[in-house]
């Protein structure tokens, strides 16, 4: 078995905002996914407010910056994480592939 | 008490630097979360491995399409997370700028 953390990445969408019945629709799902694939989750990890909550910090120079907004400006912003243990990086894409959200990035986890 | 994700954000040259230069930013970052722990303001995180191990999937046309890469090929990309239990933003921002990189904070949801 290996952890793989799932970045899930939304498409501008705001839950939190004014979802359309649609997007409450996959928001709903999402939740069910969730219940069904518990027992392969090894950290829960979180649910990210969307973009217009981030806060940047950036060294320039010898300083430290704080900004507004997210790192990357981009339509695609990962939307929350979570690490799931599986026995391979096959397994991982064919559980993400049930994802009802927009999207996901797969990453092995470095341990230790 | 809030919890707020901090997103590290890796420029992948940081690997190509000096084996010496890369070890000293990994023991900062060491005890930069030790420090945490010790006060008990860190609730776990995790370190990725490299971009090129990344594996994206995205709905195009209702079906998830797989490629290989992270989902936005920039210079920049999340090297990994910590989850921070914090009195206000204030202070996440404060956690945020002891750390040796480039860092991305967010508030949760909380349900």
């Amino acid at each position: 078995m290996a952890k793989y953390a799932f970045l899930f990445i939304d498409d501008g969408v705001d839950y939190q905002g004014s979802p359309t019945p649609e997007q409450q629709k996959v928001y709903a799902d999402i939740f069910k996914w969730f219940e069904a694939n518990g027992p392969k989750i090894a950290d829960g990890g979180a649910e990210l407010q969307p973009t217009r909550t981030a806060t940047t910090i950036r060294t320039r120079g010898d300083k430290r910056v704080v900004l507004d907004g997210p790192f990357i400006e981009a339509k695609e912003s990962v939307g929350g994480f979570t690490i799931f243990d599986l026995p391979s990086k096959d397994e991982a894409v064919a559980l993400a592939k049930t994802w009802p959200g927009y999207g996901i990035e797969i990453r092995p986890i470095r341990e230790g | 008490m809030a919890t707020y994700v901090l997103m590290f954000v890796n420029d992948e040259s940081f690997r190509e630097r000096p084996k010496d230069e890369v070890d000293a930013v990994y023991a900062e970052i060491t005890r930069w979360s030790e420090e945490l722990e010790r006060k008990g303001v860190l609730k776990g995180g995790v370190e990725l491995q490299p971009k090129r191990t990344a594996t994206t999937l995205r709905r195009v046309n209702g079906t998830m399409r797989v490629s290989d890469g992270p989902f936005i090929e920039s210079k920049e990309h999340v090297g990994g997370f910590a989850m921070i239990d914090v009195p206000d933003l204030d202070e996440a921002i404060r956690v945020a700028k002891a750390f040796p990189g480039g860092v991305e904070v967010r508030p949760i949801v909380v349900h």
